[in-house]
């Protein structure tokens, strides 16, 4: 098997289970799907249909009920809190809604902050390169606070990418966005997929932002109910919108 | 990690502040008892008085040696007024080495200025050295060399000896501390000890092996007899230095070891709470990039900063605390004048380490909450915080909780200082029990108040139960701070009120004499003879204040004692005798307190052991166990137990049984002897005041507990306060009126420090009780109406300053605000 060949996060029966006022719920009914590298993929779903909660496995942060994750070769469920760290911040980037930065740290402190907690000379060229590419390098000695919302989560897709990880996971990265900066970070992810060949797992509920993305992938009630490639805004929108009439019909509901 | 810290702590100074209050008072606080350890641990009395001598015998402390399961349990004492039998001076004459010896007679005399002046006799004079400036030594018993100044050369000095007035004339004049030399045989007359002395100084020949030499004397001296070199000579000096110095290490080490347990406590609890109020730049660091140890470091390293800054703050105003504390100290007469104290070079450095360190375990205390922050949460949208305490932490509240009630049943079926120490590990073990379920009571009240709220605010009520209820573990810390306060606070501030008042009551009470003489210096036995002779004159009752060493659980303490001429004693004095005598109290017996009596489980008619104040053992005989302990004192001996063992051979007092036709005879009498005469409520009176002299030590280190307890709530309630603008916003956003919100939060603060200061006030009670009932017999203690004002007051002040004013404040900002999605 070639390196190239290797799926960049690949996950496997995944179950997870929360005990909400002591009733079990499950947020996730036995997952499996595989994000090749150079990939751009956009999972998508209604409220509590499960997508926030295969992100968090996925990613790390937090353990499923059963079933597996790999990232790259790695497989997640054995590792301690500290290995699982200490993978996150080499391996695995990140982008979410909101409160992505720390304020106390500049732009450029926010950057090199997993590095810099991993203990590794960060590599100038390629954040140079990094800065340049997400359009900072004029604000790289401001705080957050001075930034717009789109700046700031520029910041963050900087700081995911200045490790060189195997894989980008973004949690409604523009869902505190207005249209046109929203548009901005999207040709950024966009951007940065097909010109670094990264991957990027993007959760939202959004159909124009999962317009960008090269697969759609729909839950419902913690199941797959569609993977398609890039189907366009319009028919995402009428995927949801079917959704959205389902519990009229009850007897579909889990197909 | 520091850096990163440093930028953090930099960021929001905020939420350190009270952390950073917290410490530096500690620091403040844990530098002035520092000063006081350290002065006193290293308190070394410097030889003046016997400077010169190569050897002093003296006698300057008493060894109390107890076997316990085999173990030898030795303790050793400073003796008020130690002496050594002059008879040794022959035998120490005879050892090999010995040039010349000198005694110090040691007689305090009242100079021609009223004050205290020591006399001895003018061989001694060598041993300091004094040498004469002008004329020569004293001869006869009419001469006598005093301090340049005082008097000129054959000019005529009075002096007040034994009671006596003489006027002597100046043979010679010496320079040096203030001094007055007799011939050696009238200072050996006048010595009011029979066969004992203060010292025996010795000079060694030229040439002799000093060490040797203090070996060989010892061996003749005996083993209750210490043989000190010159330098070692202060400690048979200044037994009041001595004294001093070890209550200033008793109080310095017991209140600084409270203060560091109520640091950690309360630096925990701010530490924890400012946690908890970043968890989700916490849960940030912990998704991006850092590991659960990672964060742990930074928090550690962020209050490690704190303290180091704390320290830069608090140990300067410490040293000057300490300043101030001594001047207080010496006024009130608990430190001799000119103590040495120490400018605390020690104890800085180590309260400084001791705050930094005790700020680094609390955040190691408070990071342990950090291993629960799950790097999700950055991912979510309100940072809530999960779960409840722990099991650990219910099963050891409830633990101490039981001990608590086990240790009560002790001090309220026990005597003595069994219950008194009960009393006190009950206050101890409540007020850890209320700390460790503090989540449980707040959970508890909250559901016990929801109706009562209800029913009194309405909404607001409702919404402020629902409110406790969710923060049941955030108010953790003010509940168990002002339960502290409150429970300390009340218990031994109160406690001290309580003793006052039965010491006046049984002062009054057993009090039948109608006056009393109370002199300047001393009333010799000649006065007595006078007062006795008066017309009128029922019963006259000499009385001295002494004091007497015992062997309490095989250390030896020191306690006051009064000795009485039993004569008449029925028409003076009324003990409250509740078993044995007082017509007993002959040679060979004595009296003790009920109190007292059961510490030590002494019985009627029982030979206990009992050292005088010079060292002497006595073994007596109990014949009478009294009531009136507090008044009178707990230990009252014959006074031909104790004459020849007193320092100036004096009484304190005379208490006479008189009509008033009587009182210009008396006065005449008294004027005649230099003494005033009073009647029984000025003599309550003068308890009294020397009662609240003796307390006001107990009360300056109560308040400050107290206060820091009540800043530390405060600290908590401020950083709560301010950190609910957001739940504040969301409340008004959804139709809540401000007037409402304000409702909400008085009502939250009534349900809050209510149920605090009622279980303080019941622990308070309880031990209050527990403790009176042992001193005193009765139940019912008694709180001054100001007590309740200040309780309640305060609490109200505090609920006012740090919870109310700041809400009120966050509701003058227009609601949407607060309510951005930044933080």
């Amino acid at each position: 098997m070639s390196v190239q060949s290797e799926p960049a996060v690949r996950v496997h029966g995944l179950t997870r289970v929360y005990q909400a006022d002591g009733e079990p719920v499950r947020a996730l009914a036995g997952v499996g799907a595989t994000f090749h590298r150079g990939t751009f993929t956009a999972i998508m779903g209604p409220s509590g249909s499960g997508k926030s909660t295969l992100l968090q496995a996925a990613a790390g942060l937090d353990r499923p009920t059963e079933g597996s994750v790999w990232i790259g070769g790695t497989e997640l469920s054995t590792l301690s809190e500290t290995k699982l760290t200490e993978l996150r911040r080499g391996r695995i980037g990140f982008v979410f809604q909101a409160f992505n930065l720390i304020g106390a740290l500049t732009v450029e402190e926010n950057i090199l902050l997993p590095l810099k907690l991993a203990g590794a000379r960060p590599d100038r060229q390629w954040i140079s390169a990094v800065v340049d590419r997400v359009g900072l390098g004029q604000r790289l000695r401001h705080r957050p606070a001075a930034l717009s919302g789109g700046q700031q989560q520029r910041v963050a897709i900087a700081r995911a990418l200045a490790a060189r990880p195997e894989v980008i996971f973004c949690d409604e990265p523009t869902g505190a966005l207005d249209t046109n900066t929203a548009a901005e970070v999207l040709i950024l992810l966009r951007g940065i997929v097909d010109e670094h060949g990264q991957t990027v797992v993007m959760v939202t509920h959004d159909p124009v932002a999962a317009s960008y993305a090269d697969r759609v992938m729909v839950l419902a009630d913690g199941h797959i109910v569609h993977d398609m490639p890039q189907p366009g805004a319009a028919r995402i929108a009428e995927h949801l919108a079917a959704l959205g009439r389902r519990p009229a019909d009850p007897a579909g509901a889990t197909r | 990690m520091t850096a990163l810290a440093a930028r953090m702590l930099r960021h929001r100074p905020g939420s350190s502040i009270a952390t950073l209050l917290a410490l530096a008072l500690g620091a403040l606080i844990l530098t002035a008892m520092g000063t006081l350890i350290e002065s006193g641990l290293r308190y070394t009395p410097e030889p003046v008085r016997y400077a010169a001598a190569d050897l002093v015998v003296a006698r300057p402390d008493t060894t109390f040696v107890s076997r316990e399961f085999g173990d030898t349990h030795t303790s050793t004492v400073a003796l008020p007024e130690g002496t050594v039998p002059v008879a040794l001076t022959g035998k120490i004459l005879g050892v090999d080495g010995v040039a010349g010896i000198a005694v110090d007679d040691d007689i305090t005399v009242t100079g021609a200025d009223g004050g205290p002046v020591t006399a001895r006799g003018w061989g001694s004079a060598v041993l300091t050295p004094y040498q004469l400036v002008s004329g020569k030594a004293p001869a006869g018993d009419r001469q006598v060399v005093v301090n340049s100044g005082v008097a000129p050369l054959g000019g005529p000095v009075d002096l007040v000896v034994g009671g006596t007035l003489r006027t002597y004339t100046v043979s010679g004049l010496v320079d040096g501390p203030r001094v007055a030399f007799f011939s050696d045989a009238h200072a050996a007359a006048v010595n009011p000890r029979s066969g004992t002395v203060t010292a025996i100084g010795v000079l060694a020949a030229p040439g002799t092996d000093v060490a040797a030499l203090q070996t060989r004397i010892q061996k003749i001296a005996g083993k209750d007899v210490a043989v000190l070199t010159g330098a070692q000579s202060g400690v048979a000096e200044r037994s009041a230095d001595r004294s001093a110095a070890t209550l200033l290490v008793q109080v310095g080490a017991s209140f600084g070891g409270y203060v560091i347990m109520l640091i950690v406590f309360v630096v925990a609890a701010t530490i924890g709470l400012s946690v908890r109020h970043r968890r989700r730049d916490l849960a940030l660091v912990r998704a991006v990039a850092a590991t659960p140890g990672q964060v742990r470091r930074m928090i550690m390293a962020e209050s490690a900063l704190v303290g180091v800054i704390a320290a830069a703050l608090g140990v300067p105003a410490g040293l000057a605390a300490a300043h101030w504390l001594t001047g207080e100290l010496t006024g009130r007469g608990f430190l001799p004048e000119g103590f040495p104290m120490l400018p605390g070079a020690v104890a800085a450095p180590a309260a400084a380490a001791t705050i930094v360190i005790s700020a680094v375990l609390a955040g190691l205390l408070a990071a342990r909450r950090v291993t629960g922050i799950r790097p999700a949460e950055a991912l979510g949208e309100a940072a809530v915080e999960p779960g409840t305490a722990g099991k650990v932490r219910l099963i050891s509240g409830l633990i101490a909780l039981v001990a608590a009630g086990a240790t009560a049943a002790a001090a309220v079926s026990g005597s003595g200082q069994t219950a008194l120490g009960a009393a006190l590990g009950m206050l101890y073990l409540f007020v850890l029990a209320v700390g460790l379920l503090a989540p449980w009571i707040n959970t508890a009240a909250a559901r016990l108040l929801a109706g009562p709220l209800r029913a009194i605010f309405g909404a607001s009520g409702y919404l402020a139960a629902a409110n406790l209820r969710a923060n049941a573990r955030g108010t953790a810390t003010v509940l168990t701070c002002l339960v502290l306060a409150v429970g300390f606070g009340g218990s031994v501030w109160f406690l001290q009120n309580n003793l006052e008042r039965q010491a006046v009551a049984q002062s009054r009470d057993g009090l039948l004499a109608t006056r009393a003489l109370v002199p300047a210096d001393g009333l010799s036995d000649a006065a007595i003879a006078a007062v006795r002779a008066v017309p009128g004159v029922r019963a006259a009752t000499p009385v001295r204040h002494t004091s007497v060493v015992l062997p309490l659980m095989g250390d030896g303490e020191v306690f006051g004692a009064r000795a009485v001429d039993p004569a008449g004693l029925d028409q003076t004095l009324d003990l409250g005798v509740t078993s044995g005598d007082l017509a007993a109290l002959g040679d060979g017996t004595m009296a003790i307190s009920e109190t007292q009596a059961s510490t030590f489980g002494w019985e009627l008619g029982q030979n206990v052991p009992v050292r005088l104040g010079d060292g002497t053992p006595l073994e007596l005989r109990v014949v009478a166990v009294y009531r009136n302990g507090l008044a009178f004192g707990d230990i009252v001996l014959p006074r031909t137990a104790v004459l020849g063992h007193t320092g100036t051979g004096l009484d304190d007092e005379i208490l006479v049984s008189a009509p008033p036709s009587a009182d210009a005879a008396l006065a005449e009498v008294a004027a005649e002897h230099r003494a005033t005469v009073v009647d029984s409520a000025a003599l309550t009176g003068g308890l009294a005041r020397d009662l609240a002299l003796s307390a006001w030590l107990n009360r300056l280190l109560i308040a400050v507990m107290v206060g820091y307890t009540a800043v530390a709530a405060a600290n908590t309630m401020v950083m709560a306060a301010l950190a609910r603008r957001r739940e504040l916003a969301v409340l008004r956003l959804t139709g809540v009126t401000s007037r409402q919100v304000k409702r909400m939060i008085n009502a939250e603060q009534l349900g809050l420090l209510g149920t605090a200061v009622l279980l303080g006030g019941v622990i308070a009670a309880l031990t209050l009780s527990s403790v009176v009932r042992a001193l005193t017999g009765s139940f019912v203690p008694y709180v001054p109406p100001l007590g309740y004002v200040t309780v309640l007051g305060g609490t109200a002040v505090l609920a006012l300053a740090t919870t109310i004013l700041p809400v009120a404040r966050l509701l003058r900002v227009p609601p949407i605000e607060h309510m951005g999605i930044k933080e």
